[in-house]
């Protein structure tokens, strides 16, 4: 079947080797609020809003890019890892797909709104970098799930 | 919808792998119509009919809640 904008079967792999281990140590680097390795870098801020430096903009900054780096690397892959064809792309299979994106949407939202309730300080800009994957990452698990299981139930 | 896809691909003495090379699908996507639990679309549906050498009426079948 003719499928656009999908990614050809073989990025699928590379997707995943890119998003768990990102995964990780994007969670780790969230959780544990420190840096987990130091790499300096100028890097052209088109806005910085210093906390405790005045703001700058359209100028060169130094930063530490480990945590830029992780986040790119975990989207891409993730975008890979969800919108690659698989073996045999078909209409079934797009069906799948196409539902488990309203499903990831939906529940990506709910999440969003939950912890607008009731997460507050710091806890909310965690949940927001969070946020960055969870539709995607809702989505590979319930896409995921659906062919696993009707591969394995018994018609 | 009703269909007799099992039952053809017993009498064609198929698996299910090798119905879904024949016409090109997922093996997922001929168990999910096996289970009843997708429609094909006419040309999958035109498909298993040519494979199978029958009508399409006579694989798939209408049902009171269609």
């Amino acid at each position: 079947m003719k499928t656009r904008f999908l990614f050809p079967y073989r990025f699928k792999i590379i997707g995943w080797i890119l998003l768990v281990p990102s995964f990780i140590l994007g969670l780790l680097l969230i959780l544990s609020d420190q840096d987990i390795f130091n790499l300096e870098a100028t890097v052209f801020a088109l806005y910085d809003s210093g906390i405790f430096e005045p703001v700058k903009a359209f100028s060169p900054i130094r930063n530490n890019i480990v945590d830029e780096l992780i986040a790119i690397t975990a989207i891409v892959g993730g975008l890979l890892a969800a919108f690659s064809r698989e073996k045999d792309e078909d209409e079934y299979i797009s069906q799948i797909r196409l539902e488990s994106l309203l499903w990831a949407t939906y529940i990506n939202y709910g999440f969003l709104i939950f912890s607008i309730v009731f997460i507050y300080g710091i806890a909310f800009y965690q949940v927001l970098l969070l946020n960055m994957l969870t539709v995607l990452l809702i989505f590979l698990i319930r896409f995921n799930f659906i062919l696993y299981r009707t591969s394995k139930a018994y018609a | 919808m009703k269909n007799t896809l099992k039952v053809q691909r017993a009498i064609h003495n198929l698996t299910q792998e090798e119905l879904a090379k024949k016409i090109g699908v997922s093996r997922q996507t001929i168990n999910a119509m096996e289970l009843s639990k997708y429609v094909p679309s006419t040309v999958l549906a035109l498909k298993l009919a040519r494979v199978f050498d029958q009508k399409v009426e006579d694989i798939f079948t209408l049902e009171e809640d269609d």
